[in-house]
């Protein structure tokens, strides 16, 4: 049996203390009895103390090991230090806005490319056409309904221009970066008839940031989910802040079911972004996941033709779009309130037919739901994505027409 | 001229009618080819299954006021508990049992709610089912009607005017009060008087069963929290808070009572119908806290 290091000291001054006391007994002194007595205090206190601190402060000591890593908000930087800015900028995901025409020709090259690289790992590039809204024929053509009724009923035909999709939906994570750089204060991020209401977006403890936050931060542990509990306009705000947008529903619709034309007339698109069966393997949704929000990096089967993740299932996610009661199956509807149009289904969405690329749901854009999140969006046409060496210099004459920009962009990225 | 024919004596069939079956609900003679009781209505294919296959399904009445969502949650509790059996498994007696599911389930992935339950007894639909339960090798055997509220309210007011809600009442060993939640908050104090009376009225009802109605479980279910999080974060705190008079008459007469909270539509609208006028119509289905309240009954059943 090994002895403990701390504990051959006390062990050694408790001998000599008790050798001490019995002598001074034996002899009648009193000065051994007393040194022996403090050794033997000593000795006690050397040996139990370890205990003692052992059982008692383990405990305490072990939650600040495991506890998760809160974000702390970035420190302020310089507004005329452009490189830090941009440094800052690049690190809190808003390389879409540093690669707007008006600011990419202030960056350098290495600037440049790492905006450009940034966009390129978290967006996923949309190539344009058209897309079909609304109910598929499939399920128009099941007998119960009329030629007229089909007619009538029968998705409309959307044009949708080049654009760049999120991969993933906008996670805590991202959100706080949102939220510490006083997101919530800048009031030009803001559709100026919310700016009343925008006091009253709180999290459960009364601080800026997404209704189920705590003191201005997210759940430990869950810095990787997809935000949930915010507002059509809190999304909005946000993706303005990252210089992109919600996308419009055609967009996510294109995004998720890959249509492709076969003819003038024809074209197919998928139910869902894996083609058009349910897997349960590959969305988060009543049944198939843990019943709960999932990572984002979970079910990445799910993924699109263009690499999106998760469109389908963990959470909805808000569009650009009003909801139009028209285009639900129920038909016409009279809403309790405007709504904004909601699509992908969620952990808890109980019918497969009720997550699928088309399916669209409304929900009051104030609402802050427990299972509606976002993802954003961006033009192609509004990014610079290639630029002359000389650029930097002769940011006048670099400058094209939207036109020829936008073909650069696309060589760039076909 | 007469032509003669021969005719077989069948009259030995005559011997089935000679042996009365009770209704399983009120205990009333029948004949053997009746489908319904001649007294309360009830469905003779209970009496049959428990004859036959010599079984005494427990019951357990859901009952609330008309529009509070009854089908709505039998349908979806009995479809949940059919897709994921890890948690408790319910497997349908009966053809008969899953036309309830099937309706309800039909509708609402159509984003439609359920027609609303007729007031013909004999035109509910019953659910007899088996509870397999994890850890219990056991099967439960349980009956669940979707009464019509109105007729539940029929019978409160007046009471022997449905003769089956009260027969059933009397003998089930728990009962699922559904609350609508919404109109609670609305501030209409409809719901908490329906609700106050259908509880004075299984206060008062005869102990058909071992035990007292202040001893049988009742489960409270406030329904349609889904926009409600007071409601849906503490349901009892909601109820104290918004029906008093329902909270107060729990805590004096029923031991074992508890509030729960349950939603099926993520969002809701209306339509109009050129026959039925304003309609309900869900925008999704995400349905939230529809096993718990079965499944706390369920455990004070079997004590």
């Amino acid at each position: 049996m090994q002895v403990p290091k701390n504990y051959i000291l006390p062990a050694i001054v408790l001998l000599i203390s008790l050798v001490n006391v019995g002598l001074g007994w034996l002899m009648a002194n009193v000065w051994p009895a007393i040194a022996g007595g403090s050794g033997l205090c000593y000795a006690f206190l050397r040996l139990v103390r370890p205990v003692r601190n052992s059982s008692a402060k383990s405990p305490r000591k072990q939650p600040a090991a495991v506890r998760p890593r809160v974000p702390k908000p970035r420190k302020p930087v310089d507004p005329n230090d452009t490189d830090a800015l941009v440094e800052q900028m690049l690190e809190q995901g808003r390389f879409a806005l540093l690669l707007r025409p008006q600011i990419s020709s202030k960056l350098d090259e290495a600037q440049f490319s790492r905006a450009l690289e940034k966009l390129q790992e978290s967006m996923a590039l949309v190539p344009d056409g058209e897309v079909v809204l609304g109910r598929i024929d499939e399920a128009l053509e099941d007998g119960e309904l009329d030629a007229e009724e089909i007619e009538s009923s029968r998705g409309r035909v959307v044009g949708v221009e080049r654009f760049f999709l999120d991969r993933y939906p906008i996670t805590n994570g991202q959100f706080y970066e949102f939220v510490a750089a006083g997101g919530y204060q800048q009031m030009s991020l803001w559709d100026k008839t919310i700016l009343p209401a925008v006091l009253d977006l709180v999290d459960r403890t009364g601080m800026p940031g997404p209704r189920y936050w705590t003191d201005g931060c997210f759940p430990p542990g869950e810095e990787n989910h997809p935000v949930v509990g915010v507002s059509w306009y809190e999304a909005t705000a946000c993706a303005r802040w990252l210089g992109k947008r919600l996308p419009s529903d055609a967009e996510w619709v294109k995004a998720g079911s890959w249509p492709v034309a076969l003819s003038a007339d024809e074209r197919t698109q998928r139910k869902y972004p894996w083609g058009n069966t349910m897997n349960p393997h590959r969305a988060n949704v009543w049944g198939s996941g843990p019943g709960r929000i999932v990572p984002i990096d979970q079910f990445a089967e799910g993924v699109s033709v263009g690499g999106v993740y998760q469109l389908i299932g963990n959470v909805w996610e808000w569009t650009g779009g009003s909801f139009r009661s028209g285009e639900h199956p129920a038909g016409e509807l009279i809403l309790p309130s405007p709504m904004k149009n909601i699509r992908g289904g969620a952990f808890d969405t109980y019918f497969d037919n009720q997550a699928t690329c088309q399916f669209q749901s409304g929900e009051n854009p104030l609402g802050r739901r427990h299972n509606i999140g976002f993802r954003c969006a961006v033009g192609v046409c509004d990014l610079v994505l290639a630029r002359s060496p000389s650029a930097r210099k002769e940011p006048a004459d670099r400058e094209p027409a939207g036109g020829e920009r936008t073909e650069e962009a696309v060589e760039v990225h076909a | 001229m007469m032509k003669s024919v021969i005719q077989p004596l069948e009259s030995y069939r005559l011997a089935q009618y000679a042996v009365p079956i009770p209704c399983y609900i009120c205990e009333t003679d029948n004949t053997f080819d009746c489908e319904f009781c001649t007294h309360c209505a009830a469905p003779m294919a209970l009496a049959h299954q428990a004859n036959s296959q010599k079984i005494h399904p427990r019951m357990l009445a859901v009952v609330g006021s008309s529009g509070a969502g009854k089908t709505v949650y039998l349908g979806m509790l009995m479809d949940m508990l059919s897709r994921v059996p890890d948690r408790m498994q319910l497997l349908a007696r009966g053809a008969f049992s899953i036309t309830l599911q099937q309706t309800t389930l039909a509708a609402l992935s159509r984003c439609e709610f359920p027609r609303k339950t007729p007031n013909e007894p004999d035109r509910w639909n019953w659910v007899h089912c088996q509870i397999r339960r994890p850890g219990q090798r056991r099967l439960m055997e349980l009956i669940m009607p979707d009464m019509a509220g109105e007729a539940v309210l029929e019978e409160v007011d007046h009471p022997h005017t449905f003769r089956l809600v009260r027969a059933f009442l009397e003998k089930c060993t728990g009962v699922m009060i559904l609350v609508d939640a919404m109109r609670l908050r609305e501030g209409t104090r409809e719901q908490d008087y329906f609700t106050m009376k259908l509880l004075s009225y299984l206060s008062e009802l005869k102990n058909g069963s071992k035990k007292e109605w202040a001893k049988r479980p009742v489960a409270l279910v406030l329904t349609k929290a889904d926009h409600n999080e007071e409601c849906l974060e503490d349901p009892a705190a909601f109820a104290r808070s918004h029906a008093v008079g329902l909270w107060q008459h729990c805590q004096e007469r029923f031991g074992c009572h508890k509030f729960f909270a349950a939603g099926v539509a993520g969002a809701v609208a209306a339509h109009e119908s050129m026959t039925d006028g304003r309609v309900q119509v869900p925008l999704r289905i995400e349905p939230h806290g529809i096993i718990e309240p079965f499944e706390w009954l369920l455990e004070r059943m079997m004590l």
